[in-house]
């Protein structure tokens, strides 16, 4: 139960040839990758050389619902249960930290599905990331034609905008603005050759943990109110939005709870993502992060962040139109004891 | 594992957090405020649930502080440990998907502003 004793796992994704490798391998050559076990699917041409590496074939095991996104990933279960057992018996450096490099073609959440509900890993693992790499140069035609594409981004704390040098300024700023709409609480960097401030991925981050992240990032990065976020020329034009709300009232935390868990359970598969900060009437707010039917345990926050302490909600919906999550918010309001306001972006930007 | 109904309990639902105050976020004190604090959080949230259940003719009730026990009309119920397993089988007894968007829904809920006719 106590978060700071599980194991960080940070996990890498990426479509296909958008530089994954290229920045795990200048991630791991730094020394804040010292004692991090890196689990890959496949061992690519760029060559990765760490004494923590392992292989996972990809096994999974869909659930009886049926939903993608919540199987477990057999393979990981065995592989993480290995690596815990090793560090346990002192067959390795103690474990600090755990980075898995998925696919160019992997959903994330399975990864996120498997690590949060498993019986044994919830237990001593924790997610505190998810960092996606998009292709400056070919990033947006990934994002029209395959899905995939669109999930990492959708899952993404960080999205690292790889190969900048080979595109010109003016793409790589269309391919942020797009970014940022759709993900509006995800922090976006740029990198050549996978040149990022490692701290920025992998701790130690001085308690830049997943909730402080999301307090530099979430107030600010409130989109209009409601963003047809692939353009009008992909195919999911008019499909994927987000929502960024207020509430002014502190929220009660039991009534917001009902509402959300029977939101996810009747549309979890069209909301990609909810991510927030909540004031539920205590001394810090609560930190709310899920991507689809996954829930991580929601967390108080390690510090106030101002004296204002207003809720504020993320959403990121496929075939849901945000003036519908508005509709519930506001019936549902006199049980919630707070009313949404939906954000301008002219008030955040 | 529950000994009377063999139920493998693992880790508290995402929706069993409490935030109580602003130093803790609890899942179960075993002091008696905690517990005590754990007793009315159920109860207010088995109040909330029922403001929806009810337009749907079904009720929600709190068993021992540990499970819920979901009933509808026709006299059918069902154990529930938490809104996880509340909503699939909510839906199994009212034969219809419980949809917070659902515009009949919010409808009633204008009206009424919270439940229907209790379901006894």
């Amino acid at each position: 139960m106590n978060g700071p004793a599980k194991r960080p796992i940070t996990i890498v994704t990426g479509f296909l040839g958008s530089g994954k490798t290229t920045l795990l391998r200048r991630l791991l050559a730094g020394p804040e990758a010292r004692d991090t076990a890196v689990l890959v699917n496949e061992f690519g041409e760029v060559g990765l050389d760490h004494y923590l590496m392992q292989r996972i074939d990809e096994q999974t095991i869909l659930l009886g619902g049926g939903c993608v996104c919540c199987t477990v990933r057999h393979d990981l279960v065995r592989t993480l249960t290995d690596l815990l057992d090793r560090d346990q018996r002192g067959a390795i450096p103690r474990l600090k930290r755990v980075v898995i490099e998925t696919t160019g073609l992997a959903d994330p959440a399975p990864i996120l599905f498997t690590v949060v509900t498993d019986p044994m890993l919830q237990h001593h693992f924790r997610i505190e990331g998810v960092v996606t790499t998009v292709d400056a140069v070919n990033g947006g035609l990934h994002l029209d034609r395959h899905p995939e594409s669109l999930k990492q981004v959708v899952s993404a704390d960080e999205i690292v905008v790889t190969k900048t040098d080979l595109a010109r300024p003016n793409t790589v700023n269309l391919l942020i603005a797009r970014l940022q709409a759709i993900n509006p609480a995800a922090r976006i960097t740029t990198a050549v050759f996978g040149h990022v401030d490692p701290r920025r991925l992998l701790g130690p981050r001085g308690g830049a943990t997943l909730a402080a992240r999301l307090a530099s990032t979430l107030p600010a990065a409130a989109p209009a109110p409601a963003h047809d976020v692939l353009g009008t020329h992909s195919r999911h034009a008019g499909q994927t939005r987000s929502l960024a709300l207020t509430f002014v009232q502190p929220l009660d935390w039991i009534a917001f709870s009902v509402w959300l868990s029977m939101l996810l359970h009747a549309r979890g598969e069209d909301v990609l993502r909810v991510k927030g900060l909540l004031n539920v009437g205590a001394a810090r707010p609560v930190v709310l992060n899920g991507v689809r039917h996954i829930m991580h345990a929601p967390e108080h926050l390690e510090r106030s962040l101002s004296a204002e302490q207003h809720s504020h909600l993320v959403f990121i919906l496929h075939a849901i139109e945000p003036d519908d999550i508005v509709r519930s918010l506001r019936a549902f309001q006199h049980l919630l004891g707070a009313e949404p306001h939906v954000d301008d972006a002219d008030l955040h930007r | 594992m529950c000994v009377l109904c063999w139920q493998f309990l693992t880790e508290d639902h995402w929706t069993d957090r409490r935030f109580d105050d602003g130093e803790t976020a609890a899942t179960g004190s075993a002091s008696s405020d905690g517990e005590r604090a754990r007793r009315r959080a159920r109860q207010h949230r088995t109040r909330l649930l029922n403001c929806i259940l009810s337009h749907y003719g079904l009720r929600v009730d709190d068993w021992q502080s540990r499970s819920y026990v979901l009933s509808d009309r026709k006299g059918r119920a069902v154990m529930v440990q938490d809104l996880g397993a509340l909503w699939p089988a909510a839906q199994q007894l009212a034969g219809r998907c419980l949809d917070p968007l659902d515009p009949w829904l919010l409808e009633m809920l204008d009206q009424h502003g919270g439940a229907s006719e209790p379901v006894s």
